[in-house]
């Protein structure tokens, strides 16, 4: 199998495992004070993360895939 | 090089789909929590002074039950909307019972200093309430008629939410006490 | 660096200045319509300083407005100018008089949540001397398990035109960008995200800007005309007891260049008052080079590069920031809550290029 192949295949395991222990997740919605910081927050802060990818995109020969807002209160 | 493209692509999609197909049915992973109809659980919590505050002892008001926390930005702007509520219904035997949800205390008092209310304030650090109700979300809030059964039930807090708690509590508030009824 | 020949500075090209004078129309427009419509609205203003160890300075401002049309649908439009990327950055170069080397570029992103799936449509135009990039992209997420898990996927498009500068010729790039996402919340103090990414560039992918030596002759690059790349992220976010937070990243990405590279960051902030946020965060980044790539090339090679970004190197980047949100009204002119935001970048790599970069930044709630 090809390198490219066993990390499709790899990342499609580690996706699969997420999904499976998102089934025992027990952090109920009150239980949340903690993930609500702004720390806890991938790229809160979206202006930073976007000007820290553009000039290492100017500097490095890999860019991209650096991941997706998310996380926080989960407020509904 | 283009077959290799295509197969990564093909796979690319094929995982999207999958990832939102095996999930396309929260009912299985959500556990219901408390509806319109039932009888609301048992609520007995401290206010700030210490004195505990019943739902029982409500019977023939009707009551909103508004799960809150500081930490959560719905919560707050909910906060001053329901307190209007109240100063506008009180009168007529409309109470509201706000559960603070937060593990440190002082961050609920930090929140309530700041803003004074008429509301009737509870504290359950460790949200044993909120299990009894089987919260879904925050904020979640629950209307009580005047005979003690859950009669609406909403999740988030929006100026829709808002809109429709009037008529609910307006409604509620017109029937008699003990009165029969059907959504 | 080596320079092939020196130009005379191009004369004015006016190509993006109707884009910056509609990038500020529509911030301006938004700004008006924040004051008549309710919701969370947050307006970014960040300015930021760059400067190497060639003396390059840059300044670049950047506003995003994020508001909430309804409580179902939102709209972020972001507005910058700056000058570091591949093209104006090479152009500063050969033109050390002073040449027009900014890029403005306008940013709209449109969200809607339909029930319980939240869907994302944007794009981007971005203009600079001898450069334009024109980005659509798409993305849905979904919330399940009582907000415990997000799932995410999405496709960017983006048409590319560097122009083959000092003649007026434009060569076409394609990009094809396609991701998916976990978010877990793992505790009440942890959450991780993986996340993959797959990236296909077709056509032109020189840069007209770099020159490399070929028989001794400086001549622009060839490089192959598809490139497909993936990446692999893993990020984690732990909270740790006394309102300290610790942010863990891994990257792991490779293409069809034969470059692969790794990224570790690993950052501590900690909250010394509510008001008062301090961080550090060190990211460490290591990369092997194009099979091509050589410092110099004899003979008759297919592929050749002066691209500096494709030789094996690695470098450090340490960051320090400090976010104060005053609790009272700062100098009676902004809004309650606003934030300030101080940030100080140190980057180093192991090819001698080092670079300095300070942000100041203001958010401010609408």
């Amino acid at each position: 199998m090809t390198r490219t192949g066993r990390m499709v295949l790899l990342t499609l395991a580690a996706l699969a495992v997420a999904m499976w222990t998102a089934g025992c997740a027990t952090v109920q919605p009150w239980e949340r004070a903690r993930l609500a910081n702004p720390c806890m927050v991938f790229d809160y802060n979206g202006g930073q993360a976007d000007f820290a990818s553009h000039w290492q995109s100017a500097r490095e020969g890999s860019s991209g895939g650096f991941g997706v807002q998310g996380g926080g209160c989960g407020c509904k | 090089m283009q077959t290799l493209s295509r197969v990564f692509t093909a796979t690319g999609l094929a995982a999207v789909v999958l990832l939102f197909g095996l999930t396309a049915s929260p009912a299985a992973l959500d556990v219901r929590g408390a509806v319109a109809g039932q009888q609301a659980p048992a609520l007995r919590l401290p206010t700030a002074d210490g004195t505990y505050l019943s739902l029982a002892d409500q019977k023939g008001n009707v009551v909103l039950i508004d799960f809150w926390a500081s930490w959560c930005a719905p919560c707050r702007h909910a906060f001053p909307a329901i307190d209007q509520l109240f100063v506008d219904f009180r009168s007529r035997g409309f109470r509201v019972i706000a559960v603070n949800l937060d593990e440190k205390r002082q961050d609920a008092v930090d929140f309530l200093v700041a803003r004074p209310h008429g509301i009737d304030v509870v504290f359950d650090p460790r949200g044993d309430s909120a299990r009894a109700f089987g919260l879904t979300g925050m904020p979640s809030s629950y209307l009580i008629g005047r005979d003690g059964t859950i009669r609406y039930a909403h999740a988030g807090y929006t100026d829709k939410v808002l809109d429709a708690y009037r008529l609910e509590i307006e409604r509620l508030l017109s029937e008699p006490a003990g009165g029969e009824h059907t959504r | 660096m080596q320079v092939g020949e020196r130009e005379p500075a191009p004369a004015p090209r006016n190509r993006w200045r109707p884009l910056a004078v509609a990038g500020v129309c529509v911030t301006a427009t938004a700004l008006v319509a924040a004051g008549s419509l309710r919701g969370e609205n947050i307006l970014n203003i960040q300015f930021h300083t760059f400067q190497d160890s060639r003396g390059v300075t840059v300044l670049e401002p950047i506003v995003d407005l994020d508001k909430d049309f309804t409580e179902r649908s939102g709209l972020k439009v972001k507005f910058g100018v700056d000058a570091i990327t591949g093209a104006s950055d090479s152009c500063a170069r050969c033109h050390p008089d002073g040449a027009n080397s900014q890029r403005t570029f306008v940013n709209v992103d449109y969200r809607r949540k339909i029930g319980d799936y939240k869907l994302d449509v944007g794009g981007q135009i971005s203009r600079e001397n001898f450069y334009a990039a024109d980005t659509a992209m798409v993305s849905i997420s979904r919330d399940l398990n009582k907000g415990n898990t997000t799932i995410a996927g999405g496709y960017s498009f983006s048409l590319n035109q560097p122009q083959l500068h000092p003649t007026q010729s434009v060569e076409n790039q394609y990009a094809h960008d396609l991701f998916f996402s976990v978010t877990q919340t793992l505790t009440k103090n942890t959450i991780l995200q993986l996340a993959y990414d797959y990236n296909r560039i077709s056509g032109y992918q020189s840069s007209p800007f770099l020159r490399t030596r070929v028989n001794d002759i400086m001549v622009v690059g060839n490089t192959p005309d598809l490139r497909s790349r993936q990446a692999v992220v893993v990020r984690l976010r732990q909270a740790l007891p006394g309102d300290t937070y610790l942010q863990a990243d891994y990257r792991r990405y490779f293409d069809t260049w034969s470059l692969a590279s790794n990224t570790f960051s690993l950052g501590v902030e900690h909250y010394f008052k509510p008001s008062l946020l301090v961080g550090f965060t060190y990211r460490w980044y290591g990369q092997t080079g194009a099979d091509f790539y050589q410092s110099s090339y004899t003979g008759n090679p297919i592929y050749y590069t002066g691209d500096f970004r494709l030789q094996p190197f690695n470098s450090a980047t340490y960051t320090g920031h400090v976010v104060y949100t005053p609790a009272h009204r700062l100098l009676d002119l902004l809004p309650d809550k606003t934030a300030i935001d101080l940030q100080y970048d140190r980057y180093q790599a192991s090819t001698q290029f080092a670079s300095s970069m300070f942000t100041l930044g203001l958010r401010i709630p609408l």
